[in-house]
């Protein structure tokens, strides 16, 4: 993978170098920023995160479960006590709501880590150290014949520093 | 983090980010300066090793205690007939009550987009962690032969026999091993990108490595932080009922019996706001001396305090309406039992430890109705411990009287603990500081990502209103006054 890392101290600096960037039609671009920020978001204008469908899913999958356990327990060694139910639905919701917000929870979790990319386990290309204190950077992966034209954008949005990176 | 949590006000001037829209911290100017000062309270200190040594020496107390126990059996413990629960099931409802107040700062008040929680809410997730890790161990210690813990987990015996799902005991294995699990990963989640920042400033290797290994390869990229943002929000999401379903199943431990005093259908939200209260309290006993000893003024200034003293005040009054209503409906049921059980709460034998609760948690707290003490720190940390002396007394003034007053005259009885209990309940302080003070010193005590939302960063074009902040709002000086 080969490219060009531009580093900014300015916020305003960066969101007008995406927006240049995608005019001039470089697709892989990727911002980093040391705090989640609107104007960058919405610079790159990216579609919402999937992360969501997966809670979804897994929350209903943990509350069946859930509601699973207590009832296959009961019927398999049955406390029959007169008049009241072997699998009583009621105490049975509180295992249902845990095992729910258990497994729910775990699998958002296993989940961003699998649409971020993490764990990771190298940083080395396309990466500086500066962009989890105070700066914002821009990574252009690009051909070497476009490189030229990326760290023009970039120098012109007045960046601290860029270099090509492979 | 908060970022998408937050609707995006269209197009044009809109807030930088909402839940920290209202949090202003003018002593706090540039990035790089949170990372310096926050990272500079890792170095470990002085008073920071006395304190871990008196740590470790209450919990090695504590196990040499315990120890004494298993071998001479329960009956070492204070427990005599008809009370056969005591301190253990005191301390066990008492910390996880602190451990609520940890995810409330975090997921509720995230949720309600409560600025000043960023940045109390690190140390109450941590508090929170270590306050249910030690309350897990209760439960254990009140075992006869706890190494027959597993009972209680959904596993069969060697008889394929199954812990009954209708039990409160099984609903609360349940519950403390979910909150356990969601509040250790809530934590961790929230440290990923602080992990990063401490990575990229460590130069011991060894250190280092440790840090690349828990970051996971975080790289602050847009890509990250989009998932990130969103499964932060979905967990509060869960966190949040997970605090109020935690509580209430503890409760159920008592009012699913019959004994007078429990058997009441108010004591789920009477334990979740005790829980609360409690948990607050906590957090003022940490984080007062963290402000101060860490010199963090600037960062927990006198507004958040102030607005989380508001909160404890309201907690406090939720809680003294709880314990009038537990009079009135005894009052009401024309129950005799409820009646004179209650009688004998206030004025009778157990006078002394009802009143105890009475004036900590419902009294004194009124104090923060004046202003003047809500921003005075060395109070509030003086309230904060009669705080949690009051909680402590409000869990046994709910366990012991009742168990000592049921309904037959012949089995009455009393309850006097040895120094057993005292001693395991010592080694219990011991081990929740323990971990506290060791991890308060590897990792951030404040959310280093989170406290970046917060000031503005910086512009080329400061005047460009596309990133302008609101105007109007009244910004706070140095102390966090507001004018």
């Amino acid at each position: 993978m080969q490219g060009v890392i531009g580093a900014f101290n300015e916020i305003d600096s960066t969101v007008h170098a995406i927006e240049d960037l995608k005019k001039q039609r470089f697709g892989d671009i990727t911002v980093y920023t040391p705090t989640p920020r609107h104007e960058l978001e919405h610079a790159m204008k990216h579609p919402p995160s999937k992360v969501r469908i997966v809670t979804l899913i897994f929350g209903l999958a943990g509350v069946t479960f859930g509601y699973w356990i207590p009832i296959w327990m009961s019927d398999y060694w049955p406390l029959v006590v007169g008049g009241k139910p072997i699998a009583s639905w009621v105490p049975f919701t509180i295992l249902g709501f845990e095992v729910m917000v258990l497994i729910g929870g775990l699998a958002t979790v296993f989940a961003m880590m699998g649409f971020a990319g993490i764990p990771r386990l190298t940083l080395t290309v396309g990466y500086d150290a500066r962009f989890s204190g105070g700066d914002f950077g821009i990574w252009i992966v690009t051909p070497p014949e476009r490189a030229d034209e990326a760290m023009n954008v970039l120098k012109k949005h007045g960046a601290a520093e860029v270099r090509r990176e492979r | 983090m908060a970022t998408t949590a937050a609707p995006y006000p269209g197009e044009g001037q809109h807030r930088p980010n909402i839940p920290s829209a209202t949090h202003r911290l003018p002593a706090v100017k540039t990035y790089d300066q949170i990372d310096d000062e926050i990272i500079a309270t890792l170095r470990p200190t002085l008073g920071w090793f006395a304190l871990l040594g008196i740590a470790i020496l209450c919990l090695l107390g504590g196990i040499a205690t315990w120890m004494y126990q298993i071998h001479e059996g329960l009956g070492a413990a204070g427990y005599q007939p008809p009370v056969m629960w005591g301190v253990y099931i005191i301390t066990f409802v008492f910390w996880v009550g602190i451990g609520h107040a940890g995810t409330l700062i975090s997921a509720i008040l995230y949720l309600f987009r409560a600025g000043f929680r960023t940045s109390i809410y690190r140390c109450a997730e941590i508090m929170t962690v270590f306050a249910v890790m030690t309350a897990g161990l209760f439960p254990i210690l009140h075992l006869g032969r706890p190494w027959k813990f597993f009972y209680l987990i959904p596993y069969p015996n060697w008889r394929l026999l199954w812990p009954n799902p209708k039990s409160p005991l099984v609903w609360d294995v349940f519950a403390i091993l979910t909150y356990l699990t969601i509040s250790s990963t809530f934590l961790y989640i929230g440290l990923i990108p602080d992990i990063a920042v401490l990575r990229d400033r460590e130069k011991n290797p060894v250190r280092k490595a440790i840090y690349s290994a828990l970051a996971l390869g975080w790289r602050n990229s847009d890509r990250e932080w989009r998932h990130f943002t969103r499964a932060y929000l979905f967990l509060a999401a869960f966190s949040t009922p997970l605090v109020l379903s935690v509580h209430s199943v503890v409760s159920f431990d008592f009012a699913m019996a019959l004994t007078p005093g429990w058997h009441a259908t108010i004591f789920p939200p009477y334990f979740v706001a005790g829980a609360i209260f409690s948990g607050l309290g906590m957090v003022f006993t940490i984080i007062i001396p963290i402000r101060k000893f860490f010199k963090l003024q600037h960062y927990v200034t006198l507004n958040d305090l102030d607005a989380a003293a508001k909160m404890c005040l309201f907690t406090s009054m939720v809680v003294g309406l709880a314990y009038l209503t537990e009079f009135q409906v005894a009052w009401m049921s024309g129950n005799q039992f409820e009646q004179d059980y209650f009688w004998n709460r206030v004025f009778g034998q157990w006078a002394w430890a009802a009143w105890i609760m009475i004036i900590c948690n419902m009294i004194l707290p009124l104090s923060l109705w004046s202003q003047k003490l809500r921003r005075n720190p060395a109070w509030l940390f003086i309230l904060s411990i009669f705080i949690n002396l009051g909680m402590w007394f409000e869990r046994f003034v709910i366990v012991v009287p009742s168990l000592s007053h049921e309904f037959e005259p012949w089995q009455w009885g009393s309850y006097r603990p040895t120094w057993v209990d005292y001693g395991i309940l010592l080694g219990s302080f011991g081990w929740f500081f323990m971990w506290f003070l060791l991890l308060i010193k590897q990792l951030p005590v404040m959310a280093i990502s989170e406290l970046k939302e917060v000031i503005p960063p910086k512009m080329k074009h400061p005047h460009d209103t596309t990133h302008e902040l609101d105007e109007g709002f009244p910004m706070p000086d140095e102390t966090g006054a507001q004018h």
